[in-house]
């Protein structure tokens, strides 16, 4: 049965949620005992009633001001309010806001990244498999091995280098105003679009020769399948062959790759978005990092897990649903 | 010839390390990443030796920001007045040495865990397939920094953390190749000859896994040395060394980019594109040594897989389900073991 194979998946990544929030809540307690001491420590004229107040704030700041299990009790209760803490910045803005305003800057870059590479990649890997062994498909053998090898940032750099700093194509660094100033006005769209353009090229560029070599090994498995030999036998046109029969098939596999890079989509851009000075995800995690921001690194690195498993969950479901060869391990 | 009995062929042509050696030299392009990989390990040893100037000394003001000279051969940095070169050459030590420690840790760590969980079975597979789900949701990166943050900078833990978390994508792989390996005619015999577990998974099961062991680890050393330099770009690295992601962030930081000097910025990049190729090629051409069935092209989609720690996990569910597929020619079809694949 189906229906009991989907709620048996919810049930386990529920499971698998569970151990993450807890590992999530533990993770910054095996190294800070008292946040207090670690952070400030006493200084040279500081007297005993002073630092004692500092340290009472910090505690409370960091909420190590109850043991241990209360934190834990207290940590639970806020997630069902959908609340991860709040930030140790000036104004102690809540860690879920300050998510929401840096999500949808890394979403530009992430969605746009991907959508670019899927279509590249759709077209260069059918092109490729089509004509196996021949340049087209070696071309794309040897990129792959480049890219491979190749850091992303590193490409960044270079396109930092080539097209902001000698050609002036496109703005080597984020415009710091975009985000303030941005109001979806047609002229604020553009100066996104413009910013983007380098940080999207970078990761677009490994993307469109992954998503190039899975669509051409998927295609080239489709095309040896009996189905399709029949379909040419039964004198249908390449053409029809191709979109009518290979590409759905082959788009199985390709489905799969998706929602493996869409759990990665929103912290695989740490780098990259510190090379441009992005004001999205990446840069506020590391932003935190630098100012031992804990309530804040913790509550990304929670929200990113969440999004990881819930994106892997969607995609099995979706696999079973959309490919009827797949059992579901049901004996009947 | 069933696709078990391939894989059961394929095991067993592991062969002795040198063997193994003369094969990937016989090939021409694992000649090449030999020879790339030997040089860069007499680059890193011999870096004292080799390196014109010392890499530390940041007192040159006359010779800030030269192009590439006889003097300079790839020119000096435009804020302190380093020589790049020597740069270079010390930065291959680190590279080397997290890649290839964090490599062979990877190697025990990962065979351990995948036949044990493949071998032992049960609640000892149950739990470590657990472990393996829940850690690769967890962000790696991002756990990585927290986890640098506070246990400390030094190349040790950077190692530790890696290790930690690296091990996942090769545990799957051997538990795969070990159920299958489970059900083969000589641990049968084994076992009923009445040897311990101990002794069947360290002398019949490991050896079987080995050839497996040893590719994974030169692929595995090419993603660290990635993972390494994108942590030392982020200025997560040890403080106190030269490492090419560190040279990368600091000529972007010094302004290379806004000043034109492209030497501060490709050297360190071409350094590590070349330090990735050259393991990378001796893991592929490795690939196709122990399984001519497979082609170039297909292990450097596989490779795309192994940098999101589901490295070769595919070919092995196809083999699983092939062989769920026709129980019948299992030698013992009462217990066919690869019911329990990966999505149990």
């Amino acid at each position: 049965m189906k229906r009991s194979y989907v709620i048996k998946r919810i049930l386990y990544a529920l499971f698998i949620f569970f151990i993450v929030l807890t590992l999530n809540f533990f993770i910054p307690r095996i190294g800070v005992r008292d946040p207090a001491e670690r952070y400030y420590p006493p200084q040279g004229a500081m007297s005993e009633i002073e630092y004692d107040i500092i340290k009472q704030f910090t505690r409370a700041q960091y909420g190590f001001d109850v043991s241990t299990f209360q934190q834990y009790i207290r940590y639970l209760r806020g997630l069902t309010r959908f609340d991860l803490g709040t930030s140790l910045r000036p104004g102690s803005p809540k860690v879920t806001e300050l998510i929401g305003q840096r999500l949808p800057w890394t979403l530009v870059l992430s969605v746009s990244t991907l959508l670019i590479s899927l279509v590249t990649g759709l077209l260069f890997g059918t092109l490729a498999a089509w004509k196996r062994g021949r340049w087209q498909d070696t071309t794309l053998l040897n990129a792959s091995t480049i890219s491979v090898a190749l850091p992303a940032f590193f490409i960044a750099l270079m396109l930092s280098f080539y097209l902001g700093f000698e050609l002036e194509l496109f703005p080597a660094y984020t415009n710091p105003n975009m985000v303030a100033d941005f109001d979806w006005s047609w002229k604020a769209i553009q100066v996104v679009l413009n910013n983007a353009a380098l940080p999207i090229m970078s990761m677009a560029l490994g993307g469109i020769v992954g998503y190039s070599q899975t669509t051409r090994n998927s295609v080239i498995a489709v095309t040896n399948e009996d189905f399709v030999i029949t379909a040419r036998a039964k004198g249908l046109s390449h053409r029809t062959v191709l979109y009518k029969h290979v590409l759905r098939n082959a788009m199985l596999p390709l489905a799969t790759s998706i929602g493996m890079s869409i759990s990665g989509l929103i912290g695989g851009a740490i780098i990259i978005e510190r090379v441009f000075n992005w004001q999205g995800m990446g840069t506020l995690f590391l932003e935190a990092n630098s100012t031992n921001d804990y309530p804040l690194m913790m509550g990304i690195m929670l929200f990113l897990s969440a999004f990881a498993i819930l994106a892997n969950l969607v995609t099995e479901l979706f696999y079973v649903i959309l490919d009827p060869r797949v059992t579901v391990g049901d004996k009947r | 010839m069933s696709r078990q009995n391939v894989i059961l062929q394929i095991a067993r042509r592991g062969g002795s390390l040198f063997s193994l050696g003369k094969k990937l030299w016989q090939h021409p392009k694992g000649r090449v990443g030999l020879i790339l990989v030997g040089l860069l390990v007499l680059v890193a040893v011999l870096a004292p030796v080799l390196a014109p100037y010392d890499p530390y000394d940041v007192t040159q003001r006359a010779e800030k920001g030269l192009r590439p000279s006889l003097q300079h051969p790839l020119g000096t940095s435009i804020t302190t007045g380093q020589d790049i070169l020597s740069m270079l050459i010390y930065g291959s030590r680190v590279s080397l040495m997290i890649g290839v420690s964090t490599g062979i840790a990877i190697a025990f760590l990962g065979a351990l865990m995948g036949v044990m969980a493949g071998y032992v079975g049960g609640v000892v597979d149950n739990l470590i397939m657990r472990v393996v789900d829940v850690l690769l949701v967890i962000p790696t990166l991002p756990l990585i920094i927290v986890l640098t943050n506070l246990l400390g900078r030094s190349y040790f833990v950077i190692v530790l953390v890696f290790v930690a978390f690296g091990w996942t994508g090769l545990a799957r792989v051997i538990r795969s190749l070990v159920l299958v390996l489970k059900n083969s005619n000589y641990v049968k015999a084994a076992e009923l000859a009445g040897a311990s577990r101990w002794y069947i998974m360290t002398k019949h099961i490991l050896p079987g896994t080995s050839h497996l062991i040893i590719m994974n680890t030169t692929l595995t050393c090419a993603g660290i040395m990635v993972a390494e330099a994108g942590l030392s770009f982020l200025g997560l690295g040890d403080p106190t060394a030269i490492s090419w992601g560190k040279m990368l962030a600091e000529a972007q930081g010094g302004g290379a980019l806004l000043f034109g000097a492209w030497w501060w910025i490709l050297a360190p990049g071409v350094g590590i594109f070349l330090a990735v190729f050259s393991f990378m090629r001796i893991g592929i051409v490795m690939e196709e040594v122990f399984n001519p069935r497979m082609k170039a092209s297909s292990s450097i989609y596989k490779l795309f897989k192994h940098l999101n720690n589901d490295y070769l996990d595919e070919v092995f569910q196809s083999m699983e389900d092939e062989a769920n597929a026709e129980p019948a020619e299992q030698p013992n079809g009462s217990n066919p073991p690869m019911a329990e694949g990966a999505h149990d």
